[in-house]
């Protein structure tokens, strides 16, 4: 139906789709439930090791599954900061990424985590790996008629992982975050959401961290340059400049904390 | 714009069947097909909390819900509630003065209540965050956070 009816919208819970309906933003010509597919709810463990989480599943759901632990608690710190508990018992995993707001939670979140999102649509099903899968502002690499029908993440590896969020207020849309992940073997991962179009990432430079933490000057340098890598917008929220001068902040401020974590943990 | 759904809704324990467009609001049909009024359209943006009601034991925004879609699940709103926790936060918010204009009241009560069915002695910090989604534009938030408190410490086993 999707693939037949032009301007057919899928709906997952509404968080977004209906709001923009209400606005008049959008006239769908039709609207296409996700909701009663057994295979989009729910999280479940994978033949790798790792985590299936469906498509339809509900922040909160994400927000409070212990298997989301280690390097993969992170995704579930996202989850807890969105918007307020009703929106959460009502928003979903793909219905969000979907929509690709790059102020949102998940995307930066999704990046760090080396998640890959499984899509499905007329031709079949793919994955695409989440630093691919966010494209521009409001635009993911789903075809026409494609849906997303799972997050996919990767065994959980021992380590300490987190998101952390600049909002002017709980619940509101970040001016900035930065989700971050350290692996006892040593290697870092770190995605910044909110200041540009799509997650800002460098895995070569993350590269060259592996293990360096504990050096303040490798570690900004780092950070400054994930800051000149982003090209942030003036909004309600806070402006450009601002934003750019926040990022190296979050940045030293996320890895220090989760360097510290580790240091306590062993 | 978009084709006609027709289902049945359980809403506060009466069954009826609906005709509707498929884009219509759960809010939408309580308020203007059935004059159910104590969700409040306020936003209609599922910022303000104001039409807060709860459907299969959730609370969710009324105005971000599609009617069709809660075909299956009971939806409940304040007016369907005789239960005693509801029963003594509505006191509880009278006695000690947590409404001023009224028009968050019943999101807030819903939040609450939902809060106090998981939490039944929440700390101020968990009575805030569950509350966190309800905007009171009269900011009375104080006496709504204490009444809440209160309504725990007599319903708390």
């Amino acid at each position: 139906m999707l693939a037949n009816v032009p301007e057919a919208r899928p709906i997952a819970g509404g968080a977004t789709l209906v709001a923009m309906i209400n606005a008049d933003l959008v006239r769908p010509a039709a609207l296409v439930s996700l909701d009663g597919i057994a295979e989009l709810s729910g999280i479940s463990g994978t033949a790798a090791g790792g985590l299936r989480i469906g498509a339809m599943t509900r922040h909160r759901e994400t927000a409070s599954d212990p298997r989301l632990a280690d390097s993969l608690r992170l995704v579930a710190e996202a989850a807890a900061v969105i918007a307020n508990p009703v929106v959460r018992n009502m928003g979903t995993m793909g219905g969000s990424i979907a929509f690709s707001d790059p102020c949102a939670d998940y995307p930066s979140a999704l990046v760090a985590a080396r998640a890959e999102i499984e899509v499905a649509g007329p031709t079949g099903r793919r994955r695409v790996p989440a630093a691919e899968f966010f494209v521009d502002w409001y635009t993911t690499a789903l075809e026409e008629g494609e849906i997303v029908v799972a997050i996919h993440l990767p065994p959980a590896v021992a380590g300490v992982s987190t998101y952390r969020k600049i909002a002017r207020t709980a619940g509101d849309f970040a001016i900035a975050a930065c989700a971050a992940v350290v692996e006892d073997g040593g290697a870092v991962r770190v995605a910044v959401g909110g200041c540009g179009p799509v997650p800002i990432a460098d895995p070569a430079a993350e590269a060259g961290l592996a293990g360096r933490l504990a050096e303040p000057g490798v570690v900004r340098a780092f950070a400054a340059g994930l800051a000149e890598m982003a090209d942030p917008m003036s909004d309600v929220r806070g402006s450009a400049a601002y934003r750019l001068r926040l990022i190296p902040r979050l940045v030293e401020a996320t890895l220090g904390d989760l360097a510290g974590m580790r240091e306590q943990a062993a | 714009m978009t084709g006609d759904s027709d289902f049945k809704l359980d809403i506060n324990g009466r069954t009826r069947r609906f005709d509707v467009p498929a884009t219509t609001t759960l809010l939408t049909l309580l308020r203007d097909e059935l004059n159910v009024t104590s969700p409040k359209r306020g936003c209609n943006q599922g910022v303000c909390g104001a039409c807060t009601v709860e459907v299969d034991g959730w609370p969710v925004r009324a105005c971000l819900t599609l009617a069709a879609g809660c075909a299956g699940k009971p939806v409940r709103t304040i007016e369907g509630a005789g239960d005693a926790l509801t029963g003594a936060l509505q006191r509880s918010f009278v006695a000690l003065g947590a409404v001023q204009c009224g028009f968050c009241t019943s999101g807030m009560l819903i939040s609450a209540r939902d809060l106090l069915r998981r939490v039944p002695r929440p700390t101020i910090e968990q009575v805030q965050a569950a509350l966190s989604g309800n905007i009171c534009r009269c900011t009375g938030y104080r006496k709504i956070v204490d009444a809440v408190l209160a309504a725990a410490e007599e319903c708390a086993p």
